[in-house]
């Protein structure tokens, strides 16, 4: 019987001394999460840290974080964050300040692109996360269409232009009228100038930020009074709403970008205002009819800064080991076989790097993207502007509410949300 | 005549008793996981609790009841809801009858024909939602794909208002429809026999039987089958959010995602708790009154 409970507490202790030595991650089902996974074993084989990551779909993520950010004890020991849920997780205290390990280690933040230490690392001075990876908004566009040269002629005779990568707004919109057109005349058109990702709620409210930018628009000036009834914010509503009725496939306004990209990568399309990550999907040949005809430019004006920041939570059990963690994934070596794999990458030395360039040739246009990108408000109540917003555009969008009236209901949430968090007084 | 036991208690006394030690860990459960929720959603719902500071500190009254029925968008919802409701249902209701109806009369390969009514049952709601997401592609989906062969023009399934909200319908008909036809099937198999020979001898056509004896004799069932899918179909919410998340505009945002929204994206766990317990108190009086008829058949 001795002996018995001797061995019960033996196994108890070895369980206990495994489980510390194993650390849990929520992550997205998302390509820069694969690569994190296919580098796995080498970090368990030089810890002996054990990684469990759980990646579900970013729908799931938000409702299944929250339980376990308030609990005392949650179940993850590390989590990444979406951008506009940092004034949320901040404000309610669920996330773990890491300037104290910083300093301990000796970690180099500064190698970190500015733009997204700031929307994804540090806030109001303290630092909460460290990137992860970026999804910076850019305009992928069909290479091969612009270097033909009847259509270089057609454009010429018909804009008085030359026909070549867009680099105003005015010069973007004309080719995307010039493109839209049936191109086996039974009377459908089958070319689309560009691909709209209009589904109410995050979908519109991501794509929208890019046509925001491009008319000079803002969502709020550097002291938080809401822009969104301006000029540039309701023409910017405008041009969209053209490109629904005009020069998107019918039913758009009900798309996400997986719906959408689908169109592009079947050559249904000649641009796409989305996510930097999808280009990799475009030059793919196994998702992609059109893998090395397509190309990645900044969106003229200007486009949407994204991006995923890796963090503790208060609610952790064992925060040294995630930290163990995050100063792997983040060290040089792996953020560089990160992008390598085809990772996003947000420490600048990486865009320039010369194996990872000569890899990806387009990297370098990466950081130039990202480095002309604008910031989404992000503040407490994020989230609940995007859902909010996001019905308002996609009502302008489908016509059912007048643009300039959509834009004015717009302006009143954000104000209203803005005036709830107190950045602004009623 | 009672008999008392050496316990002093009647054989129907100790009766009772045994009866209610083995329900007992029943009524516990059912204690536990519906009662107990319902009454933290009431208690929720009087405090301001929201997600970034959870707790039960500010009592608030009816405040969050009075936000809720203040919203701009919230009668819409409700609108939406009763239609889709109502729509469903009684689609639902119609083809789930012919179909039961059919199948009661065959007499061969009835297990085949179960077998490809339950499949769309099987499946997961978020499958369902995918998958008809998918075939409906207004640009690459193979149902806009086919009709076109035959020459009818592409249909933008989820990007029309009106084309949408009956999209949906649809797909959660092709999704329901069986459980009715199956509730209603096995309704039919337990009619008497009786009633329906005699009225062949009348002389009494198909028709006049359906009408005056298997309606009135299956209104028990019918009664059952509209209230089950009555309380599912206001709690829809899976092909709601996999499809169109409420889109195009307000035209699908069902009330479910409604509260949904309210506790996970506008963080406010107390309205959404008011919301919801509104919502109980209209699914409660839906099915008290059905409940009443159906006694009343009896």
């Amino acid at each position: 019987m001795r002996l018995f409970l001797s061995v019960v507490a033996a196994l108890a202790l070895a369980v206990s001394a495994a489980q510390a030595q194993t650390i849990r991650i929520l992550m997205e089902t998302v390509p820069d999460t694969r690569y994190i996974q296919e580098l796995l074993p080498q970090f368990e084989a030089e810890t002996g840290i054990e990684v469990e990551i759980e990646a579900i779909s970013y729908i799931d993520m938000h409702s299944k974080l929250v339980p376990q950010l308030i609990a005392p004890e949650g179940s993850y020991d590390l989590i990444v964050v979406d951008f506009y849920w940092v004034g949320e997780f901040t404000k309610a205290g669920w996330l773990m300040p890491l300037d104290d390990l910083v300093e301990r280690d000796g970690v180099d933040v500064d190698v970190y692109v500015p733009k997204l230490m700031d929307l994804v690392g540090r806030v109001n001075g303290v630092l909460y996360m460290l990137p992860f990876y970026n999804y910076s908004m850019a305009l992928i566009y069909r290479q091969d269409l612009l270097d033909d040269a009847d259509e270089q002629a057609a454009f010429q005779e018909a804009y008085g232009m030359e026909l070549r990568v867009p680099q105003t707004w005015d010069e973007y919109w004309k080719q995307v009228e010039f493109f839209t057109r049936d191109t086996d005349g039974d009377g459908n058109r089958d070319l689309y100038g560009t691909v709209i990702q209009g589904q109410r709620g995050d979908c519109i409210s991501m794509q929208w930020a890019n046509y925001l930018y491009s008319q000079g628009g803002l969502y709020h000036d550097e002291n938080w009074n809401p822009l969104l009834d301006s000029p540039e914010a309701i023409r910017a509503m405008e041009y969209y709403r053209e490109a629904v009725e005009k020069y998107s496939p019918a039913g758009s306004e009900a798309y996400c970008f997986d719906e959408a990209f689908n169109v592009m990568a079947q050559g249904r399309a000649y641009s796409f205002v989305t996510f930097n990550i999808l280009y990799a999907g475009f030059e793919d040949p196994e998702s992609s009819e059109v893998a090395g005809k397509v190309g990645i430019t900044p969106n003229p004006g200007g486009g949407l800064n994204g991006g995923w920041g890796w963090a503790i939570p208060n609610s952790s059990p064992n925060k040294e080991a995630a930290w163990t963690f995050m100063k792997w994934a983040e060290s040089a070596a792996v953020a560089k076989e990160r992008a390598m794999l085809g990772g996003a990458p947000t420490q600048a030395q990486i865009f320039t790097d010369s194996d990872v360039v000569a890899a990806r040739p387009y990297y370098p246009i990466l950081g130039e993207i990202l480095a002309g990108t604008k910031d989404f408000p992000v503040f407490t109540y994020t989230t609940e502007f995007v859902e909010q917003v996001g019905l308002e555009l996609n009502l302008a969008a489908t016509g059912e509410k007048p643009v300039a009236e959509a834009m004015a209901a717009a302006q009143e949430k954000l104000h209203a949300l803005l005036v709830k968090d107190g950045k602004i007084e009623e | 005549m009672s008999v008392a036991t050496a316990d002093g208690l009647t054989l129907a006394g100790r009766d009772r008793r045994f009866g209610l030690l083995l329900t007992a860990p029943g009524l516990l459960s059912l204690l536990i996981v519906i009662t107990f929720p319902l009454f933290f959603t009431l208690y929720t719902s009087v405090h301001d609790y929201t997600l970034l500071t959870p707790n039960y500190d500010t009592f608030v009254g009816t405040e969050n009841y009075q936000e809720a029925l203040d919203e701009e968008y919230l009668p819409g919802s409700l609108w939406v809801t009763t239609k889709f409701v109502l729509a469903s249902i009684v689609i639902e209701f119609i083809i789930g009858f012919a179909v039961a109806l059919s199948l009661h009369a065959t007499r061969r390969f009835g297990s085949i024909y179960y077998l490809i009514l339950l499949a769309p049952l099987l499946i997961n709601p978020v499958v369902v939602g995918l998958l008809w997401r998918m075939l409906l592609h207004s640009e690459l989906g193979i149902v806009n794909y086919t009709i076109g062969l035959v020459g009818i023009s592409p249909v933008s399934w989820l990007g029309d208002a009106d084309v949408a909200f009956w999209t949906v319908v649809l797909t959660d008909i092709w999704h329901q429809v069986s459980f009715m036809a199956i509730l209603l099937v096995a309704g039919l198999a337990a009619l008497p026999r009786e009633p329906y020979e005699a009225a062949r001898m009348d002389g009494a056509s198909t028709i006049r039987c359906f009408i005056h004896i298997t309606l009135p004799l299956m209104r028990p069932v019918i009664a059952v089958a509209i209230l089950l899918r009555l309380i599912f179909a206001i709690k829809t919410f899976d092909i709601i959010f996999i499809m169109t998340k409420g889109g195009p505009g307000t035209a699908t945002d069902l009330i479910s995602y409604y509260i949904y929204r309210a506790a996970f994206f506008g963080l406010d766990v107390g309205r959404a708790s008011a919301m919801a317990a509104g919502l109980l108190v209209i699914i409660l009086a839906l099915t008290a009154y059905l409940y009443r008829y159906m006694n009343s058949l009896k």
